[in-house]
């Protein structure tokens, strides 16, 4: 078959060999996320193109209606996308020309790929983010639902995973949202940091055409054009603080389903998750399994793969464009649509997960979970709380030795450790006594919560669980 | 690294098999017929009574009996010599963190006696054993105890040591757990300043570098292929563009990171009646912050830092692969002075732009650092795990090597030379002027396509005549399309190739004076010494 001539192929004399341009076509994984921003950003070009008269009004109409066409190819399906015309680009370019002829010619005045590609990649990453704040604020609202309706429940909180001290369940789900409200935090930052036009740098230097870069700005909805040329088409770091951004959202859900994952155990017991976010086993039929949570946990993996991949490719390369950065698409591109899967399942089994109160509660006594509470009694009662550590340390010891619980000690028990201790220390044992003694601001002591959760369901606009 | 001699030693250790109990183990593996029994089933921690490897206890000149842990209530045997070395943490992170330690415990402990749960006189005592526990490390005197584990531990046992009773209030209402997150917030809080300190330094230097040279003209490349001509100046100025966003960046995590997590204590907060914003403000805190699991679990304000760090570390590699070129004989643009380059100990002639290339390099631990918190916090359960406590060598190396990488460059921006002549020589090859030329086309109302058509054929024929396309007589442009004029000539050539650039942002000589006085007035330049 003929080959077409390339649209850079002017002082070319050979044509490209198969096999290089397999390995350097671009548009197989590029166009269906690219297009609608490439489109876009020629619109954006053609109206400045022709308000500044470097086309005329009817060129600029024919293009309008021609990317429009073309614009609606795509979406029935029916555009072909060509590996031969090598990305979106110029597919889009070419079959424009096909279509309206010489108008088509003059799309691409005053534009480079270099600075086209990083504006449809600004406008894509920009969309991105709306969609990754959407489904965080999404997941929050569902923890705090999941929270709601869970009211009053204790758990035992765990340090090194050791019963440590007893916590409210909504506590534990509270620093998740809390966790979640600075990732969104982290993709604000970068949106406004990203949210500037590179359209007029062209390939590197800039332009001698009389073009309006605060035009297209404008109407592509940048804060303002981007100042040095040269960064404008070399820096991909909006790239990398997206991908950093998606990389800490992931471990932060990671632990969550690390979590999950544990309470869904036999062991643990905590959680039964519904049928429908759960999976069997095609061998043992009494299996059932919290998938989704452990690919919440490990799709985290490829997140910060993605990342990787970004800062390798980045590292040592000069300054402007070099062909490197087409690499920048798929670790991007995977980044997105892995977090915001993961989002969105870690939502839908949070809304199918149901809490097993009473084997939660009859598993409370075991790991001596109010001996601090016990230490800060003793604090109360005057004692440095070092002597108090050691003191209620000896307790426990004393326990482990009888098989009991702290609150089954008698009082003569307790005075053959240390004289201090009086009837009073009964309303400080046991693990529901020892929630609510927690009084300090942001801990888990059930005014506090109630707190939390009313700032929270004001700033989410949770009205009921 | 502890853990890595800990592991040579499991492997390597000729003990007889007495010494290892119930494994065995057989010292020739070459020999097919015997079994090579790694104790792979079990963990790697050995018996507290089985091996006698010498250890540095770190105890006080000489003494052999184990003072008690101070966590040790419930304990009845001591901890395993092997296992201290593993798991110490004093050995890292002493130096960067004891002043924020005991910035930190003094505010906890005015907070204590303000609140009533110890008396002043208690806190004075506190205040006053710190006070004097800070003077002897900053002058060298202060021994620092592996048996005693981590920084906190030895700084609360030295203040016992000395002022007794008192010191066992200190750690009312407080768990290491919080406590060093909050330590760890105020030393990424200082970490942040310094290194914006050094990016601004970075920035002016670049900006000096441009004004020195002012005027000069450079090819610019895409594809490492020559492609515009570019003043060297506003290559320098994307690099200052670079850094300004790198300094967003930090600054957006510093606001982010700047909540205390004091009050927190092990997870659950506490129910001693504590004033959680009075330390916070004391510390310089925005808040404390909203949820106690939340201020002792997470790390992601380091993962943060680190990240951004990576960000600026690769700007700088670029910067640096950039600069390694540009010393090179082939491209030959600059010289870096002899203060800033090395020898060869074998090549009499060689003169080497090291530092550049370390810079470039360095990127990669800095990346690494960051790959290490990730790796480490991922699928770590919420509230604290020991695993956090691999958090803070990443962190300090990430922070040192960064600060580092941006010094030199300064020094390095200093101290090179532009070889004006060589460049202006070279400069004709390459047709930097050729898309200028397609631009006058289009001024002369050629669709810009078929500029590029034409302008790839003219270029097609000096490849052909070895010449430059301002050699190019009229009759050969016109045989390629008629639309040339004797105009053409102003725009072929180097120099008025630069000049036709007019764009906002461009490296037309107007636009880039325009940059260059934005900077100035930021960056509070006033000349370019």
């Amino acid at each position: 078959m003929e080959k077409e001539s390339k649209l850079w192929g002017g002082r070319f004399e050979g044509g490209v060999y198969e096999s290089v341009e397999r390995f350097t076509e671009s548009v197989s994984f590029e166009a269906e996320e690219l297009w609608m921003h490439d489109i876009r950003g020629s619109l954006a070009h053609a109206n400045m193109l022709a308000t500044l008269g470097l086309i005329t009004e009817w060129d600029r109409d024919q293009i309008i209606e021609g990317l429009s066409k073309i614009k609606k190819m795509i979406e029935s399906g029916e555009f072909v996308w060509r590996k031969d015309r090598e990305d979106v680009h110029m597919n889009i370019e070419a079959a424009l020309t096909d279509m309206i002829g010489e108008p088509a010619k003059k799309l691409h005045t005053a534009r480079s790929r270099n600075d086209q590609v990083v504006t449809d990649l600004r406008l894509w990453c920009r969309d991105a983010i709306d969609r990754i704040l959407t489904r965080i604020k999404q997941l929050q609202v569902q923890l705090v639902l999941l929270a709601l309706r869970n009211d009053g429940l204790i758990i035992p909180g765990y340090t090194h995973l050791q019963r440590a001290q007893p916590i409210l369940l909504q506590h534990l789900l509270l620093s998740y949202v809390e966790q979640l409200q600075r990732d969104a935090g982290r993709l604000i930052d970068c949106k406004e940091r990203l949210n500037f036009c590179p359209l007029g740098a062209c390939a590197l230097a800039g332009t001698g055409l009389p073009i309006d870069r605060l035009m297209t700005s404008q109407e592509l909805a940048f804060t303002a054009p981007i100042r040095n040329s040269i960064d404008a088409v070399s820096d991909r770091d909006f790239v990398l603080e997206l991908l950093s951004a998606n990389s800490i959202t992931a471990v932060h859900l990671s632990r969550l389903g690390e979590e999950w994952v544990l309470w869904a155990s036999e062991e643990f017991g905590f959680v039964t998750p519904s049928d429908s976010v759960s999976t069997g086993s095609s061998i043992m039929p009494q299996k059932k399994n919290p998938d989704p949570m452990e690919l919440v946990r490990g799709k985290s993996a490829r997140v910060i793969g993605d990342l990787v991949s970004l800062l390798v490719l980045c590292k040592g390369l000069p300054s402007a464009y070099n062909r490197d950065l087409q690499e920048d698409k798929e670790p991007l591109f995977d980044s997105v649509k892995a977090i915001i899967g993961m989002l969105e399942v870690t939502s839908v089994f949070a809304a199918n997960i149901t809490f097993n109160h009473e084997r939660i509660r009859s598993s409370l006594p075991a790991g001596y979970l109010d001996a601090t509470t016990l230490a800060d009694y003793l604090v109360k009662k005057g004692m440095p709380f070092r002597t108090s550590h050691e003191v209620v340390g000896r307790t426990v010891a004393l326990c482990v030795a009888k098989k009991c619980q702290l609150s089954d000690l008698s009082l003569d028990d307790l005075w053959g450790i240390n004289s201090i201790f009086e009837k009073d220390v009964y309303d400080f044992l046991g693990v529901e006594n020892a929630v609510n003694k927690f009084t300090s601001y942001g801990s888990t002591g059930s005014a506090e919560v109630q707190k939390q959760l009313q700032f929270w369901c004001s700033k989410l606009e949770i009205t009921n669980s």
